[in-house]
């Protein structure tokens, strides 16, 4: 290589490094927010019908309002420092409930807006709902609408002849009639309306019994997508659906090549029942919005209050699509803060929305949601005053962390459980899990491992929700376990099979996992294997009911006994235990028609006591929320869902 | 200047090869790998868990999705959304990771290098002394301290005890310092122990010792004549170095809270969103095989003996 061709190399690599560090070193600085908190890992989506975790929801909760806010109201608890939230009006000023509790009238307010000046009316909530629950959503948390008439039947996708239905043709933006599905639901194609003469359906594949899940529901969606659905189409008259006045008959469906297609078969994305004509919800006017329910659900105004319900921007959603609507330049909220910024593994910034109807009440102006995963990074800097609010301070210091005045420590709806497959022997024993359940010594567990105040748990609902008092549950005794395993054919522990308790990577699952480990072998004289994965793997364990005994947890999505006591339905998609009582589904099926308030709980805690007498799994511990808080800051108390509105927060000035 | 082009151009054959290569190895891995990115603690009905597989064209066959990822890839740059982090693409989060991991790996690089080469000449030219026992022990003790104890350390003492720096965060100089320094120091102490025994080497050899017998000032020599030869090792040890500190960033990241491209790597592998791994891989694999590509083409021209192959 040529002297001066080096030489010139050498120069370029000089300058390459001093751009390169010149370049490192700008930044664009930005001045630090009001109040900045730990959010835990990054917000996966702003979209409130695809969020499900917390970090999410502690954004959405503050871009958003649902038609009532969830806000304090009275005293906290003297005991436990809980502060009582209760349903209040948010984008509807007021409600009526029918004597019936059937039907709710909601009057919206006149003077809201989303954060780009657009009104929000009655028919913002119809689309958000039917949104919400159309199955290409795929919102995991679309059962919350399913009190409402005809909504569970529209998210699920089940249709009989005779249903009124909506028909969606093959015309979304972009489609042609043997392209592929357009990814973007919404705008939706053409929809026309029907009563469904019939549904035929080919011969169901044979899928060979040791196919994957994956190959079983790919077959399951194929031939579905062969049926054809007769319509005879109703004849609309402006915004009025004439059901009776059949224009023509016409057959659907969204395979064209399926077997039995005729001529003018036409092809169609979905026929669902027409959720959002058939007075489920309804908009006489921009300010009224109208809902018929199915079940007279005592809690639906705390439904109303979560943010799967809140009204999404139809206009922003159908102009930017999904998920670019969600971008801080295209989003439009409408709550107490609106997005400023939002870095990916950094921050989402909140700032206040001046145009909120209530703006006048919050008083701090920018938020940082900081996605620090790390418990003592978190702690870290809210020593050096770079965070004023801790959500998950690190579990080994928190004996230390009890000591101080700032740490906050309160029970909310949670409870930690381990689940047992009780289709595998000997755990179909009703005996054996009680006898389990007896030896475990919870007052350890909470006292050693847990430390933050955890109280020891005997069956499902945690206590917290008014007006129900929860079952009392079986504590027993050592002796009383010893009888059970030898009634059940294990004297003194002897010829029972080995098996496998199952937990999430986790220091503290495998704290907890050890511990009831050594008590099962020292009380009953049981050997328990421990085996840990990380957690796709462990759910999916779970889910295909190949596991013993595994470790799960389950947070209130809404202040009701019924959250937590649905997971054990036969029918629930949650129920890993394969346990199935018909007495137990029963209860909770009347309890759901049950419109006397104190007869419904009567019903939930019947069912919740047969629960805790067949122990499908073992409760453990109920949760205590945990919060470290800057001592300037006022307004944010523990809460039974262990939520908290930014809008109630204060900051007095530092001295 | 044409066995430059010629050199660059098989790099490039080589790099496309390796690419292909990886990405067929992570393709087939992320597949055999147990549970689905759909796993949520609450369970998907069947027919939605189908339609978010087709959203992401995981249910066509195996062959399809490889050849329809690959043919993105090539023809449009596009790695595809990523599956759990919804609102964003793959391209989206390399783009926002990237200039973090950039700047904190050319921050720390530079410090290793100054500190490395500096401590290194140093102990060298005072051979024997206190300074050289005293800096080679460091040395030894820094490479041997991984970096995330070195993070703690940093933090306890900067942080805490002497409020030097933030304790975590990105968006000022102040912040990129403690990372870039944990980052660097084990880079900087192997670099210390190269240049060292680097320049007692040349220091020996024959050109030095007439260069020292023509009068010439010790500075002179040293800079002029030692140190080039010194070097050498330094250089080639730049790309593995290179490779660490962007690998050995996964840590610390999450430690100082940064918002680089290592911990979507871990997070993308653990959520089975296979769509980012893919994306992290590839990006990796291009990095390091660019870096590389850079220290060998630096060595030819610093060495006039080796040449480009």
């Amino acid at each position: 290589m040529p002297l001066e061709l080096r030489r010139a190399f050498l120069i370029l690599a000089a300058i390459v490094v001093m751009v390169s560090l010149i370049w490192a070193s700008r930044f664009d600085e930005m001045p630090p927010a009001e109040f900045s908190f730990q959010n835990g890992t990054d917000p996966k989506t702003l979209d409130p019908h695809r969020a499900t975790g917390q970090p999410e929801s502690r954004i959405l909760f503050n871009i958003f309002t649902g038609l009532l806010e969830e806000l304090p109201e009275g005293d906290p608890d003297p005991e436990t420092g809980v502060q009582p939230m209760t349903p209040q009006p948010g984008i509807a000023e007021s409600y009526e409930v029918s004597p019936d509790n059937m039907t709710y009238t909601f009057q919206l307010r006149d003077d809201v807006t989303w954060s780009d000046g657009v009104p929000i009316t009655s028919a913002d909530f119809v689309w958000s709902w039917t949104r919400m629950l159309h199955p290409e959503t795929a919102c995991e948390y679309n059962f919350q609408l399913f009190g409402v008439q005809n909504a569970e039947a529209y998210a699920t996708g089940e249709v009989k002849p005779g249903d009124k239905v909506e028909v969606e043709l093959w015309d979304r933006p972009g489609e042609t009639i043997d392209s592929e599905p357009a990814p973007q639901t919404f705008p939706r194609g053409t929809i026309v309306h029907g009563t469904l003469k019939a549904l035929d359906k080919p011969p169901k594949p044979n899928v060979p019994e040791d196919a994957t899940k994956e190959e079983k529901s790919k077959a399951t969606a194929d031939w579905q997508s062969e049926w054809l659905y007769t319509v005879d189409l109703a004849r609309r008259d402006g915004d009025e659906i004439l059901w009776d006045d059949v224009t023509k008959t016409v057959t659907y469906t969204k395979n064209l090549q399926t077997p039995l297609a005729k001529e003018d078969t036409q092809r169609a994305h979905n026929v669902l029942v027409a959720f959002d004509q058939l007075g489920g919800v309804e908009a006489p006017d921009p300010t009224t919005l109208i809902v018929h329910l199915r079940d007279p659900l005592p809690y639906f105004p705390y439904l109303t209050a979560y943010y799967p319900l809140f009204p999404v921007p139809r206009h922003c959603i159908e102009e930017h699509g999904k998920p670019m609507w969600t971008r801080p330049e295209n989003i439009v909220t409408c709550g107490p803060y609106k997005i400023g910024l939002r870095k990916l593994r950094d921050r989402v910034r909140l700032v206040k929305d001046e145009r909120w109807y209530d703006a006048d009440t919050v008083e701090i102006e920018s938020i940082d949601a900081l996605s620090i995963e790390s418990q003592n990074t978190a702690l870290n800097m809210y020593e050096t005053g770079e965070l004023d609010w801790v959500t998950d301070p690190p579990v080994t210091l928190i004996e230390e962390l009890k000591k101080r005045e700032d740490y906050h420590a309160a029970p909310y709806l949670s409870v930690y459980y381990y689940e047992l497959n009780t289709k595998r022997p000997p755990l179909d024993d009703v005996r054996v899990r009680k006898a389990l359940s007896m030896a475990i010594n919870r007052e350890q567990i909470v006292r050693e491992v847990t430390k933050a105040g955890q109280q020891p748990a005997f069956a499902l609902v945690p206590p917290g929700i008014a007006g129900y008092t929860p079952a009392q549950g079986n504590r027993g005794s050592l002796e009383e376990a010893k009888r059970l395993l030898t009634e059940a054919g294990y004297p003194g522990g002897r010829g029972f099979p080995k098996f496998t308790i199952l937990y999430n990577t986790s220091e503290s699952h495998r704290a907890i996992a050890e511990v009831i480990q050594q008590q099962w072998q020292n009380n009953l004289n049981i050997k328990a294997d421990l085996q840990n994965m990380e957690w796709g793997s462990f759910l999916d364990k779970r889910q295909q009911q190949k596991y013993d005994i595994s470790r799960a947890a389950w947070n209130a999505d809404y202040p009701d006994p019924n959250t937590f006591l649905d997971l054990f339905l036969s029918k629930s998609p949650q129920n890993n235990t394969a346990w199935k009582n018909p007495r137990y589904d029963e209860l909770l099926s009347q309890a759901a028609s049950e419109s006397d308030k104190v007869k419904r709980m009567e019903l939930l805690r019947e069912a919740e006591a047969i629960w805790a007498d067949e122990l499908p799994a073992i409760p453990i511990y109920y949760y205590v929320g945990l919060n470290i808080i800057k001592p300037n800051v006022s307004g944010l108390l523990p809460t039974p869902q262990d939520t908290h509105p930014f809008q109630t927060i204060r900051l007095e000035p530092t001295p | 200047m044409k066995d430059l082009l010629g050199f660059l151009i098989r790099r490039l054959g080589w790099m496309a090869i390796t690419l292909w290569a990886v990405y067929t190895v992570s393709f087939v891995l992320m597949r055999a790998a147990p549970g689905s990115p759909f796993s949520a603690e609450r369970a998907m009905p069947p027919a939605i868990e189908q339609q978010m597989r087709a959203r992401y064209n995981l249910d066509a066959p195996p062959l399809q999705q490889y050849w329809d990822y690959m043919w993105g890839i090539l023809s449009r740059g596009d790695l595809s959304w990523s599956i759990k982090l919804e609102d964003y693409s793959v391209n989206q989060v390399i783009a926002e990771g990237f200039p973090v991991s950039a700047s904190l790996a050319i921050f720390a690089l530079v410090f290793a290098i100054i500190l490395g080469v500096s401590a290194g000449v140093i102990s060298a030219v005072y051979r024997g002394t206190v300074a050289d026992v005293a800096m080679m022990a460091t040395a030894v003790l820094g490479i041997a301290i991984p970096n995330f104890v070195l993070a703690s350390i940093a933090i306890l003492l900067f942080v805490f005890l002497i409020p030097l720096f933030p304790a975590a965060g990105w968006g000022t100089l102040r912040q990129v310092a403690l990372p870039a320094i944990c980052l660097g120091l084990p880079v900087a102490a192997y670099i210390a122990r190269l240049t060292r025994a680097g320049m007692l080497e040349s220091l020996s050899r024959e050109h030095v010792r007439t260069a020292f017998a023509k009068g010439l000032p010790k500075r002179t020599v040293i800079i002029k004549h030692v140190l080039p030869g010194a070097l050498l090792p330094v250089v080639s040890y730049l790309g593995p170095a290179t490779a660490g500190v962007l690998t050995g960033s996964l840590v610390l990241e999450k430690i100082f809270a940064l918002p680089g491209m290592g911990s979507h790597f871990i997070y993308a592998a653990t959520q089975r969103d296979t769509t980012l791994a893919t994306g992290m891989v590839l990006t990796y694999t291009v990095l390091l095989f660019v870096m590389n590509t850079i220290v060998d083409l630096a060595y030819a021209v610093i060495d006039p003996r080796v040449e480009l192959e």
